[in-house]
């Protein structure tokens, strides 16, 4: 990862700093490196300088005493010498290696060569310059210097002459007659270079401390108004649009603020807009469904009044039958009694009475069962009560208005109920409407002269299944084709003419049987018919929740 | 009233309580009962009627096919429909000539004594009134 990615995870101050020190840190590191080079460089030349002059002079002046092999003159020199910074030792030697004087402790005995200095050009290109380590850690500079005579011969031609004083001088002349070696620390060098770098190190932590300590404050200054503004984001964005950005400056910061306010001014506006539009939204909403489910409402009990219209002429013949006796008997009982005496009526003439009553006794009970049954059925109750029932008796409470109707169609209705089954949680009106749908449709799909079945049976429990109630209502008529088989159980969808059916009893009866937790299964053969399945589990425990539509 | 020569009337209703109350208030008249389309078929077939009183509905053969029957059997046999519907519409199609009277349940005693005297006094057979409804009670 780069550098500048590994900070982004910090804030805007710490990578600002960060980076700014590192240039800071690096700059001073190379700036003070090359003029701890340069200082080293330049001590050293000196050093070398100062040594060699020295040491030339030391080797000139110590000719004398090393002809004469003279130990006080020589020791005389190299006093004089000693006093010089940085010497350490001064060694005189004779050109056979004999020690002639010495000064100081010689470290090379025991030291280590690490360099060799041919010498500066500058100078006669006799010095021997070596760096050396001393056992004890001391870094040194040796530089020898040849001590040098100059041998003078008078020709034989040239002696008792006057101007034969000329001394004829050539290199041939020179002879080497012992070696100076002196040793120079290297101590103050190192001492010198210590202290510039100490000073180096401090002066760049004072100029990295410094360039925080501004760098801190100027970028408060450009971060300030940022986390303010990062603050009032943050209010913004949990909605709350109450905060504005406080910051007076005329620079970029105060236009970004003064447009940031100016956002928040137009955020304002359009919340409030949105809110007012969802307000009225919301209350347009309620008004839609409280006007769908009204229409709803009255299309389930259009579709109720529809089906009971459709039993309308069933019901009457069913009352009209009962009535006919009662009233019947009821004026055929007067116009016995008128015909009679009070006194002359006999035990005989008693009974018939009393059966006559009986019989208008009979059917008035009739009339009230079937105009109960026909309450039951059309009740507009919206609280659905479901109750324990048998569904062969609610199948055949509805079959007693459907089979005049069937009679008239000249449909024939085979009943085969399994009288075992076991009594369900539902409810019997409800039943009674689904019942009479599905048979009202057999009916429609029918021809003179064709039959239709009703039967029951239990479905036997099986693992985590209880069990179920089943009734089949099956017909052999024309038949559903397999296009319409997918929309029976939509709303509003009928093959019947305009005016015969609303398209929502398969869809009611759908949604009944759903209540019930049961399923309604479909199974029908273009021209041979139709079988409807309802299933009715018995497992279906229903919370008070459930009981209301 | 009644005499040995007592007109005869064949009453077809699938209800009992319609059967015993026309057979009470028809006491004078020579009365044969049938419960279904079939029966009445059977005695039809039997013999002669000189009425018969039929209902509309009924589970088999219902009292239209009884009339169609009748009609060709013996045509100079009076028929009187009951029925429980209370509208004509429903049955007056599937109706022919020959059918005195159509008397919707419930009828008054005074009705239907009223249509079978009114059969057997004016003793024109011939005689077409249409058909009568019955205005209830």
């Amino acid at each position: 990862m780069s550098l500048f990615g590994s900070l982004s995870k910090f804030a805007l101050r710490e990578k600002f700093v960060v980076v700014v020190s590192l240039v800071i840190i690096a700059s001073m590191l190379i700036i003070s490196g090359y003029v701890i080079k340069r200082q080293n460089e330049i001590y050293r030349i000196e050093l070398e300088k100062r040594a060699k002059a020295l040491v030339a002079n030391l080797a000139y002046n110590a000719e004398y005493g090393v002809i004469l092999e003279s130990k006080s003159e020589l020791d005389n020199l190299i006093k004089g010498v000693m006093r010089t910074d940085d010497i350490i030792y001064v060694v005189i030697t004779a050109e056979d290696g004999r020690l002639l004087a010495e000064m100081g402790e010689d470290l090379r005995r025991a030291a280590k060569k690490t360099t060799i200095d041919q010498g500066s050009p500058d100078f006669s290109g006799k010095f021997e310059v070596a760096e050396y380590v001393a056992g004890n850690g001391t870094e040194f500079i040796e530089m020898g210097h040849p001590i040098e005579t100059i041998r003078q011969s008078v020709s034989r031609e040239n002696l008792g002459s006057v101007s034969g004083l000329e001394i004829k001088k050539d290199e041939e002349n020179i002879e080497v007659i012992g070696k100076v070696r002196v040793g120079l620390t290297l101590a103050n060098l190192h001492r010198e270079i210590n202290k510039s770098q100490t000073a180096a190190i401090l002066l760049t932590l004072v100029v990295v401390i410094s360039a925080i300590i501004i760098m801190t404050a100027f970028v408060r200054i450009i971060t300030r108004p940022i986390e303010s503004l990062v603050d009032v984001t943050d209010q913004i964005s949990k909605g709350d649009l109450s905060r504005v950005v406080e910051i007076d400056r005329s620079d970029e910061i105060g236009l970004l603020a003064e447009s940031f306010n100016r956002m928040i001014e137009s955020l304002k506006k359009s919340q409030m807009e949105v809110e007012e539009y969802n307000r009225t939204l919301e209350e347009k909403i309620i008004e839609r469904t409280s006007e769908l489910e009204n229409a709803q409402a009255q299309l389930i009990q259009s579709e109720k009044m529809a089906a009971i219209g459709q039993l309308a002429a069933g019901v009457a013949h069913e009352l009209n039958n009962p009535l006919g006796g009662i009233l019947g008997y009821a004026q055929f009982n007067l116009e016995k009694i008128q015909e009679k005496n009070a006194n002359n009526i006999t035990d005989k003439d008693i009974k018939s009475y009393k059966r006559y009553l009986k019989d208008i006794e009979m059917q008035t009970r009739r009339c009230k069962a079937i105009v109960q049954n026909l309450l039951k059925f059309s009740r507009t109750s919206q609280t659905i009560d479901f109750s324990d029932i048998d569904v062969n008796a609610v199948l055949e409470d509805t079959l007693t208005f459907m089979e005049h109707q069937l009679m008239i169609n000249q449909i024939n209705l085979r009943k085969n109920f399994d009288n075992s089954i076991p009594r369900i949680m539902g409810n019997p009106s409800q039943l009674q409407q689904v019942f009479t749908n599905i048979i009202i449709n057999a009916m429609h799909a029918s021809e003179p002269g064709s039959e239709i079945a009703v039967a029951t049976r239990f479905s036997p429990p099986l693992g985590e299944f209880h069990g179920a109630v089943e009734i089949s209502i099956s017909d052999r008529g024309q038949g559903i084709s397999e296009e319409n088989i997918k929309k029976i159980f939509e709303p509003f969808f009928t093959t019947k003419e305009v005016g015969k059916g609303t398209g929502l009893g398969l869809s009611v009866s759908y949604g009944i049987i759903k209540e019930h937790g049961g399923e309604i299964k479909v199974n029908s053969t273009p021209n041979k018919g139709t079988i409807f399945t309802i299933i009715i589990p018995l497992e279906k425990k229903l919370s008070p929740a459930e009981k209301t539509v | 009233m009644r005499t040995a020569t007592a007109k005869s009337i064949l009453i077809v209703d699938d209800e009992e309580v319609m059967r015993e109350f026309l057979t009470e208030i028809l006491e004078d008249f020579a009365i044969t009962k049938a419960c279904n389309g079939e029966e009445a078929v059977e005695k039809i077939k039997e013999r002669k009627f000189n009425l018969i009183i039929t209902d509309m509905k009924m589970p088999g053969i219902s009292g239209e096919e009884v009339v169609k029957f009748a009609r060709e059997k013996s045509p100079e046999t009076e028929i009187i429909v009951i029925s429980g519907y209370s509208s004509l519409s429903s049955v007056s199609n599937t109706l022919g000539h020959g059918v005195r009277a159509f008397l919707s349940k419930p009828f008054t005693i005074k009705q239907i004594r009223a249509e079978v005297e009114k059969i057997f006094q004016t003793g024109d057979f011939t005689q077409t009134g249409g058909i009568r409804i019955g205005d209830g009670i």
